[in-house]
């Protein structure tokens, strides 16, 4: 029945089984970073970060809302 | 924005900035112009006059440390300390640490350059530099993790951004990479042998030279241009979302792709086979990277027209996505038959080094001296004209190199109609005469433009002392009256 | 886990950051080291005599790898041009590796025994008296500085510490002598290194001035060696494919 655990322990197998873990894990990534739309809306809002500071014209970040109010909640 | 009442110049340490940027520049002038010397000895023998010290097997060691380590080492110092105090809004940690960085790497950059002159060399590229100065570097580069590191923990905002993680990955890979291929029993203090041999040396010092391309001159001038391209546009980043996948995917493979330095060599088939396929893979997060720049302006395109430091920096990304297709094509075998030994190499390393590289640098600095002196430059146009020279000596650059790289690569393998070789060695070299000048020439252009922005900056940093001492002048002459 | 928490924590970063670049060098460094079949099994390969390791320091002091490859690919040109393509084994000793990585000038790893000595000093010190079209740099000065060789058995003793097979116990000779026979265990012994310098200096002569030992004549010595040492006429074209 468990049989098939065997096929790990081959050496030779340990390409394909790399292969099968690094694409899973790029797959993971691509899947976590490009789908939900209010994770997308979060992740997205970071990037203002470079214009947090002493700026005199920050630049309009409309969609960034839920950043700079999670920031006040933390009491930053 | 509670930090907002002070001014930027007192709640930050520039100082320390101040004083890379001015060695970067002073780095760029000598090390490129000591390239231009040895790229006129390939064209003029006679320019090694029979002096040890000025022939191009001692010379060019000097050329890549001062242009590599040197010019873009400070220039990474330089925009780091300022980039991870401004998006932290922390200050710098441990000030005097960070000034040892700069002693510290000032002063082993000038000491390699002079041992090599004198013949005190490892004989690995890019890694020239003898035992003793290995251990100062690494003591200098554990210091800035250190001042990095812990300026980061002191941060104001919860977030780390993007810019820094490139940063943090180049620091960790640096010094992975020059303690492990700087393993050497030492014989005297100025001369040692490496640990390993052949094929072992050959393997570590490739996975050396060319992720020493990837994290110090790709990732850390990445982290460079995801803060300095966003604020000079005054937009953020296109997509924050894709930084992330091509972050991660960046430096996983570029640590995969040194063996292709290596095809057809006595390397064993699989490394180099293995280190082809990462490289193609590569061109992908490569080109996520240039996206994820050139998008950022994408809506306001026409700053390009109106901000000559705009356009350095998009065109150092249109380089860097230009020189990231060029890498995986002559990674691939059948290609690196024709390419490699040849200047098609020289010629891509510099599309790198020269488009990418210099040009976000030099850009970066337009946008970091106004702020770091607390004035504007002194002259607009002046920055059109560095651009313009800078753009045609790459050009001219590039495209001698890929005439006589790829015009030499065919003539070696070219038979005639009994299967005899077609040309001899020598007139290959030959050959390569013409393209050798254009080539100097080239560079000779790119350095105009740099002694041009040199006087730019001078004049800059000239005019806010005067300013300053006129107002000294004002307010002591009121006291006096008082 | 959201990506956040890495952002967020700087040490969390760092740790991940090691583990995702330490992977490609592990995987592609470290077999180098285990698997047999890296370095190829042949006769003929032995460490550098003193002589020539001294002419290989100046090989690497004055940058020739910066111009010159020593590893000839498996090519129909290369082959015509330079003869049988680089083996590992051939360069087993090299600390560090000369292969180089630009063809300025010819690759040499086969230069040994194609010109003569007197060629090899002309040539150094007078590139373009003759091949005309060369833009090799002159090297006059090998020919004034004498060779310092007083260290040459400390060269020796950081080289046995990596690996190379230099001999100072009665064992370690007696070894060599069972490898590489008496006459090239003499040489390996370093012990006997100075001796072993000058009598090869002495014997062959080369730079053509008998009274004096330069720098020339431990370039020469090494130029003249590369290349020689495996016997090609020995084994079938098959064999070597083995271990590619």
């Amino acid at each position: 029945m468990f049989d098939w655990l065997m096929w790990f322990t081959h050496m030779e197998n340990s390409k394909p089984l790399a292969l099968a873990i690094f694409l899973g894990a790029f797959c993971g990534i691509l899947i976590y970073v490009l789908t939900g739309k209010q994770r997308a809306q979060r992740l997205e809002s970071y990037k203002y970060i470079p214009f947090d500071d002493d700026e005199l014209h920050p630049p309009d970040r409309s969609p960034a809302k839920r950043h700079s109010q999670s920031r006040n909640g933390d009491g930053q | 924005m509670a930090l907002s009442s002070v001014l930027p110049a007192e709640q930050y340490n520039y100082g320390i900035v101040r004083k890379f940027t001015i060695m970067a520049m002073v780095w760029a002038v000598i090390g490129m112009s000591v390239g231009v010397y040895i790229a006129s000895e390939l064209a003029w023998p006679f320019l090694n006059f029979d002096i040890p010290a000025l022939t191009f097997g001692r010379l060019r060691p000097v050329h890549t440390t001062l242009v590599i380590f040197g010019f873009g080492g400070s220039a990474l110092f330089a925009t780091s300390y300022y980039i991870v105090q401004r998006t932290c809004q922390a200050r710098l940690a441990f000030p005097w640490l960070a000034e040892f960085t700069f002693w510290g790497w000032s002063g082993g950059v000038a000491l390699g350059a002079l041992t090599y002159v004198l013949g005190i060399t490892q004989g690995r590229e890019y890694a020239e530099f003898e035992w003793p100065l290995d251990i100062a570097i690494t003591l200098v580069w554990v210091s800035y993790i250190v001042v990095y590191v812990e300026t980061i923990r002191r941060r104001s905002q919860p977030h780390i951004y993007v810019a820094n993680w490139f940063f943090m990955a180049f620091l960790l890979a640096v010094a992975l990479l020059h303690i492990f291929n700087n393993l050497a029993i030492p014989v005297s203090l100025t001369k040692s042998y490496s640990l390993f041999a052949g094929v072992q040396d050959a393997m570590t010092q490739w996975w050396y030279g060319h992720n020493a391309v990837g994290f110090f001159l790709t990732a850390a001038f990445l982290g460079m241009m995801y803060y300095f391209v966003p604020k000079q546009a005054g937009r953020p980043v296109y997509s924050y979302r894709l930084s992330i996948i091509h972050f991660w995917a960046l430096i996983f493979l570029y640590m995969w792709a040194g063996g292709h330095h290596l095809h057809w060599t006595a390397l064993p088939d699989w490394v180099s086979t293995l280190s082809a396929a990462f490289s193609v893979l590569l061109l992908m997060p490569s080109w996520g990277g240039m996206i994820n720049g050139i998008m950022t302006l994408s809506g306001a395109w026409d700053k390009l027209r109106s901000d000559p430091i705009m356009l350095f920096l998009i065109t150092s990304l249109s380089f860097y996505g230009m020189s990231t297709f060029e890498g995986p094509l002559m990674s691939l075998k059948s290609v690196n038959a024709l390419s490699h030994y040849t200047d098609w190499t020289i010629g891509h390393v510099h599309s790198g080094a020269l488009g990418w590289v210099a040009l976000v640098s030099f850009g970066s600095f337009y946008h970091l001296i106004p702020r770091l002196w607390d004035t504007r430059m002194y002259s607009q146009p002046l920055i059109y004209i560095h651009f313009w020279l800078a753009t045609i000596g790459i050009v001219l650059y590039i495209t001698s190199m890929w005439v006589a790289g790829i015009g030499q690569g065919l003539m070696l393998r070219s038979f005639d109609d009994y299967g005899n070789l077609a040309y001899t060695f020598i007139e290959t070299v030959e050959f390569m005469h013409t393209p050798y000048i254009w080539r100097a020439l080239g560079g000779a252009f790119f350095v105009a433009g740099v002694l041009v922005m040199v006087y730019n900056m001078y004049m800059t940093i000239q005019s806010t002392r005067r300013e300053q001492a006129a107002i000294e002048a004002k307010l002591a002459a009121k006291l006096a009256k008082a | 886990m959201r990506h956040e928490q890495i952002e967020t924590n700087s040490a969390l970063m760092l740790v991940l950051i090691l583990l995702v670049i330490s992977v490609g060098g592990l995987v592609e460094i470290v077999p180098l080291f285990y698997i047999n079949e890296t370095i190829e099994k042949v006769d003929g390969v032995r460490p550098y005599t003193p002589l020539e390791i001294r002419g290989r320091d100046i090989y690497v002091r004055e940058g020739c790898y910066l111009c010159h490859s020593q590893q000839i690919r498996p090519f129909r040109d290369e082959w015509l041009r330079y003869g049988h393509y680089s083996l590992a084994a051939e360069s087993q000793y090299d600390h560090p590796f000369q292969w180089g990585s630009k063809r300025t000038g010819p690759d040499l790893a086969r230069l040994g025994g194609k010109y003569s000595n007197h060629w090899h000093v002309q040539h150094l010190v007078a590139p373009r008296s003759v091949v005309p079209q060369s833009i090799m740099p002159n090297y006059p000065w090998l020919l004034d500085n004498d060779l310092d060789y007083t260290d040459v058995d400390g060269r020796m003793r950081a080289l046995r510490v990596t690996g190379v097979p230099y001999s100072v116990t009665q064992a370690e000779y007696d070894a060599n002598v069972q490898k590489y026979g008496q006459a090239i265990a003499d040489q390996l012994d370093i012990t006997k290194a100075q001796d072993s310098l000058l009598k090869q200096a002495r014997e062959k002569d080369f730079d053509g001035f008998p009274g004096r030992i330069t720098e020339m004549e431990a370039l020469v010595a090494y130029l003249q060696v590369l290349g020689t040492m495996v016997d090609f006429t020995q084994y079938n074209e098959g064999y070597f494919v083995e271990f590619r």
